[in-house]
């Protein structure tokens, strides 16, 4: 293919007029583990698979959801250490806002200033774009938001979304279970079903991780127990 | 006390004067313009003041956590500049901190160290320790040298327990079962000193923490207004904004004030209206 005589830099244009770094990007994403998210009427809830690479790793010391300001929170399907980057730019980039307007960062002033720190690394030399697409969930004075960012900075709002290994499977499964007027535990069961279509072995609230945000505004990550306890009302 | 001093760059004034040419910078305090400025002061030149605000501010520890109070005048020179501002600042739920000092500086650095400390929690998981917004606090002021004129009374309660800190412009801090700073300060220690005990309860804790910022407020020009208290204990944070208010306003005719002509005294002098053509 030409294409893959334009893949080495990152700063050149291919002649199909795609930047091909990042559809390599993209495809680390497609291989990373499955994540999604669902906005209901009320809140909203993202999830992801936690299969850790041996049966001897901490389970409690591996958190994949996090928290970038009180009201918000992010999963990712890709590369772990480079979502970490971006969640630590992240929650720095929503003080700043607050020290400057003494306001919490609104969720689409925060998904913006992320996706433009993603397309800065493909844009600069030197640097490579990073290998996750991140799935922002938050609560603000627009209500529930739900956003997916790609490696090339683009981002674009949905009502429910899934990202990594199984994405055909479980984005079909969602637009049939999808409702506009979901209740947020609706939605919690849903995305546990969808993440179990895809699911190789038994799923518990140790190998799944499930982050929710409702009206309080308060984003918080699911306990194991909790978890459980959404599996038994699943069954 | 922790009050702001230009003559400090001069105490350190003398010594050989090295030209940057030769020797490379290593970092610290550049001691290059001291003798320019004992030059300048020779020849009659004085450093600009800065504008301080008087402040009374306390803080002590009892049986179930630590209390903070302040007064709320902020005062620019002898003007009355907010007659109910706020001096209790948010740090974190479980810490809070009096600002003394220019009110800018105390504001800017709460502020910052607040988003720091908020930072940090999302990096541990963990509530954040009086000590480390010390740490941070104090980090900072040394490194301005005492420019930033912001006087603390710091005060939370964390995993380790109760805990009470003063922190001066230059960056040094003190650990205390009680304090006060401002220039109200003597006042309130006066009744600091008399009536402080360890294992106060709560309300005897408020009580003498009022009577502490009445005692600013009164004897002292420069605090005036009301008393914000501010309690903290394990798991709970109460901002008692407006406690007492020792200083109403009083004599307000409710008919309103009405100036009948001829009560104003006159001069004498001819009134000359000033020529329109210039």
């Amino acid at each position: 293919m030409g294409d893959s005589q334009y893949s080495f830099s990152l700063t050149t244009f291919s002649p199909t007029g795609k930047l091909v770094q990042i559809e390599h990007a993209l495809t680390a994403v497609g291989s990373g583990q499955t994540s999604l998210g669902i906005k209901a009427a009320n809140g909203v809830v993202i999830a992801t698979e936690k299969k850790l690479p041996s049966i001897l790793v901490d389970e409690t010391s591996v958190q994949k959801i996090q928290l970038m300001t009180t009201n918000i929170g992010v999963v990712y399907s890709g590369m772990g250490p480079d979502s970490r980057v971006l969640v630590r730019k992240s929650r720095k980039q929503a003080q700043q806002y607050f020290r400057l307007y003494k306001e919490p960062i609104p969720v689409t002033q925060l998904v913006r200033e992320t996706a433009a720190v993603m397309q800065e690394f493909t844009q600069s030399g030197g640097v490579r774009p990073f290998g996750v697409s991140l799935l922002v969930a938050g609560y603000d004075d627009n209500g529930p938001q739900l956003y997916q960012v790609d490696p090339s900075g683009s981002y674009f709002s949905w009502k429910a979304s899934a990202m990594g290994k199984n994405v055909s499977n479980a984005k079909t499964f969602l637009e049939k279970r999808y409702t506009d007027d979901m209740e947020l535990d609706d939605a919690v069961h849903t995305a546990i079903l969808t993440l179990k279509e895809g699911f190789q072995g038994q799923i518990s609230g140790k190998n799944i991780e499930i982050g929710i945000v409702g009206a309080d505004r308060k984003f918080r990550v699911l306990t194991p127990a909790e978890i459980d306890d959404y599996l038994a009302e699943v069954e | 006390m922790g009050y702001m001093c230009w003559s400090s760059e001069i105490a350190y004034s003398g010594g050989m004067a090295r030209f940057a040419a030769d020797v490379p910078t290593r970092g610290g305090f550049s001691f290059d313009l001291c003798q320019r400025n004992e030059m300048l002061l020779k020849k009659g030149n004085q450093l600009p003041t800065f504008r301080k605000t008087g402040t009374t501010i306390v803080g002590l520890v009892f049986e179930d956590g630590v209390i903070l109070g302040a007064d709320t005048r902020a005062t620019e020179g002898p003007i009355v500049a907010d007659k109910n501002c706020e001096k209790i600042h948010y740090m974190a739920p479980n810490i809070y901190c009096c600002g003394a000092g220019t009110a800018a500086d105390t504001e800017a650095v709460t502020d910052m160290v607040s988003s720091q400390l908020q930072l940090h929690r999302y990096a541990t998981g963990r509530e954040s320790r009086v000590v480390t917004a010390l740490t941070l606090l104090k980090s900072h002021l040394f490194s301005y040298q005492g420019h930033v004129s912001a006087a603390l009374v710091l005060g939370g309660v964390d995993i380790t327990g109760p805990h009470l800190h003063t922190v001066y412009p230059h960056g040094s801090t003190d650990t205390l079962p009680f304090a006060t700073m401002g220039s109200g300060s003597l006042a309130a220690m006066a009744i600091f000193e008399s009536k402080f005990r360890e294992g106060l309860t709560r309300d005897e804790g408020i009580k003498l923490v009022s009577e502490a910022i009445c005692s600013g407020i009164f004897n002292d020009l420069g605090s005036g207004s009301n008393v914000d208290v501010c309690v903290i204990t394990r798991g709970q944070t109460e901002y008692l904004r407006n406690h007492q208010l020792p200083n109403p306003r009083t004599y307000v005719s409710s008919r309103g004030y009405n100036f009948l002509k001829g009560h104003t005294g006159k001069t004498g002098e001819p009134y000359i209206p000033p020529n329109p053509r210039r």
